[in-house]
């Protein structure tokens, strides 16, 4: 760096600015430090103004309580409380909005949002939090070829929540599976429901994606809450439990 | 700390400061003393703008933007250089983007001085044409360097990089985004370029690095922390390029016990920190820097990680 020298002698000012120049930083040391925003933290006012408005609004519609679990409601692999109470919700009402028989229903695991519901009420908000997305329900006719390669894919995404199948996890692949208490069969035509999120090829459900759906522009969400509202007349609770719908093979 | 213009000002003093933090950091062989940069993160808010709700659920009372506001003014009010990042993942979430559609989020992160963020594949959610509307009330850049919008509505609303001065550290950063098909639906990320995130990282940071002479690069991504099969992620990011510094990463809402360190293409290392989701979380680096000639500069370089105690 002789250069630098020269110019030293030259002027101090034009100097710092080439040694600024010829310097570079390198990061030496770092120390980490996440804080968790728990309850209690001190709480920013302009914030809180900013907020108003739009929670205020929002509070008007969404804090109604529109079910009441009976238990703590887990999402969990292969097979979960959480995830079992929305499958059955979409087989339910896909049955009733489409007015046919439907064989199975299935739920894309990263579909559900929140990683449990607390027993106690349920806001609508709650609802909207659990599945955010204006995905519609639809149906599709398949057959039992493509459905053991969905079934092969969900196997291999770890399970996923289901409704009137059962079957087992092995290597990655499905086995062991019944609809309706009966084997696949794989020249059957089975009628099954998913968010067409799903439908559409999403999570890498490239098997469906050619398959023709029947849609009647159901959000499933709008499903899940006429489904808890039916329960609410009824005087019922959401009970759901584990019960080996998805289970790893020994 | 010391201000090296003026101490540079300064002849006799000059020499002396320079031997005394040469000194200081002789083992390392630097050329001047230490300078700090703190880099505040989050990543898949999802629109969580107020704590989880007390019901009793895992997470009740937990995030919140009023209460990250205020921890963000009381760390800048400790320490001078921050940086306030992103990796995407806004919008989604709660009833507040099903009603307002991202607007209360963009605005709250502009009011907390977000100085950049990245794109997450739920920020597709309403729609491309949707986000770039939004972006209007964010007023920090949106930065992504393999996404190619051309002939989108968001051609003109993002940047591949934006360079930060801070404190005399020059910092580039970049973003990184997660492949669409099969993940977004088509309808959602219309016209939409996926690049490949490796080759695409280390153009824009051979770039920073050797033209723009960055200090610093940071990549914000939303590949993803790691994956059971070979699917580009943080940890594969990390090893296959060169020049990155640090990740911030998201997509997997990976909570991490500490900073992931890996080594990178030509041996350096390389930081990860993805802080969870839903805004649970404020993550925190506090960087260390020494100053050296160019040519003094270590070809491979470790940074030393370790956990700040709290005061």
């Amino acid at each position: 760096m002789s250069k630098i020298g020269k110019f030293l002698s030259a002027g101090l000012l034009i100097a710092s600015i080439l040694f600024s120049c010829t310097l570079s930083y390198q990061a030496q040391k770092v120390q980490y430090n996440d804080y968790r925003i728990a309850p209690g933290t001190r709480q920013d006012s302009s914030m809180l103004q900013l907020l108003k408005p739009y929670s205020d609004s929002l509070s008007k519609s969404m804090y109604e309580v529109v079910a009441v679990a009976e238990t703590d409601l887990e999402k969990k692999q292969p097979e979960g409380p959480l995830g079992n109470f929305l499958a059955d919700a979409m087989l339910v009402m896909a049955e009733k909005s489409y007015a046919t028989h439907v064989d199975a229903a299935f739920i894309n695991y990263g579909g559900i949002r929140l990683p449990s519901i607390a027993a106690g009420d349920i806001t609508r908000a709650k609802v909207f939090e659990l599945s955010p997305f204006d995905n519609l329900l639809v149906i599709q006719k398949i057959n039992g070829k493509v459905l053991q390669e969905f079934l092969d894919h969900v196997a291999a995404k770890g399970g996923w929540p289901c409704s009137g199948i059962r079957m087992q996890i092995r290597n990655k692949k499905a086995v062991n599976i019944t609809i309706g208490g009966s084997p696949l069969n794989e020249s059957a035509i089975y009628t099954i429901a998913n968010n067409d999120y799903v439908a559409n090829g999403g999570d890498d459900c490239a098997m469906l994606k050619p398959i023709p759906q029947v849609s009647n522009g159901y959000i499933f969400r709008d499903a899940i809450l006429d489904y808890l509202a039916d329960l609410k007349k009824q005087g019922k609770k959401i009970s759901a439990k584990t019960e080996n719908r998805v289970s790893n093979a020994e | 700390m010391q201000n090296r213009r003026k101490f540079i000002g300064q002849t006799a003093l000059a020499t002396a400061a320079l031997l005394s933090s040469r000194t200081a950091l002789a083992g390392l062989g630097a050329d001047e003393g230490v300078k700090k940069l703190t880099i505040l993160h989050t990543n898949d808010v999802h629109s969580r703008l107020e704590p989880f709700p007390m019901d009793g659920g895992r997470n009740q009372g937990l995030g919140g933007v009023a209460a990250r506001a205020d921890l963000i003014k009381k760390i800048r009010g400790e320490v001078e250089n921050v940086l306030l990042l992103d990796a995407g993942d806004i919008f989604q979430g709660t009833p507040f983007f099903n009603i307002y559609k991202g607007e209360p989020e963009m605005k709250a992160m502009a009011a907390m001085g977000y100085d950049a963020a990245t794109m997450g594949n739920h920020d597709f959610d309403a729609g491309l044409e949707n986000f770039a509307t939004q972006l209007q009330h964010g007023n920090f850049p949106l930065l992504i360097c393999n996404y190619d919008f051309t002939a989108t509505p968001m051609e003109f609303k993002y940047q591949p990089y934006k360079i930060f001065k801070k404190g005399g550290i020059k910092i580039g950063v970049t973003g990184v985004g997660i492949e669409m098909a099969g993940l977004v639906p088509d309808s959602l990320y219309g016209k939409t370029k996926y690049l490949d995130p490796i080759q695409k990282v280390n153009e824009t940071a051979a770039m920073l690095k050797n033209e723009d002479g960055c200090d610093m690069i940071i990549c914000l991504s939303h590949l993803g922390n790691k994956y059971k099969d070979n699917k580009v992620s943080d940890e594969v990011l990390a090893r296959e390029t060169e020049n990155i510094d640090l990740i911030i990463g998201g997509h997997t809402h990976t909570f991490m016990d500490a900073p992931a360190v890996y080594k990178n293409k030509t041996g350096s290392d390389v930081i990860v920190n993805q802080v969870g989701w839903a805004g649970i979380m404020l993550g925190r680096l506090d960087f260390e820097f020494a100053g050296f000639k160019r040519k003094n500069l270590a070809k491979s370089h470790t940074v030393v990680v370790g956990k700040k105690t709290m005061e």
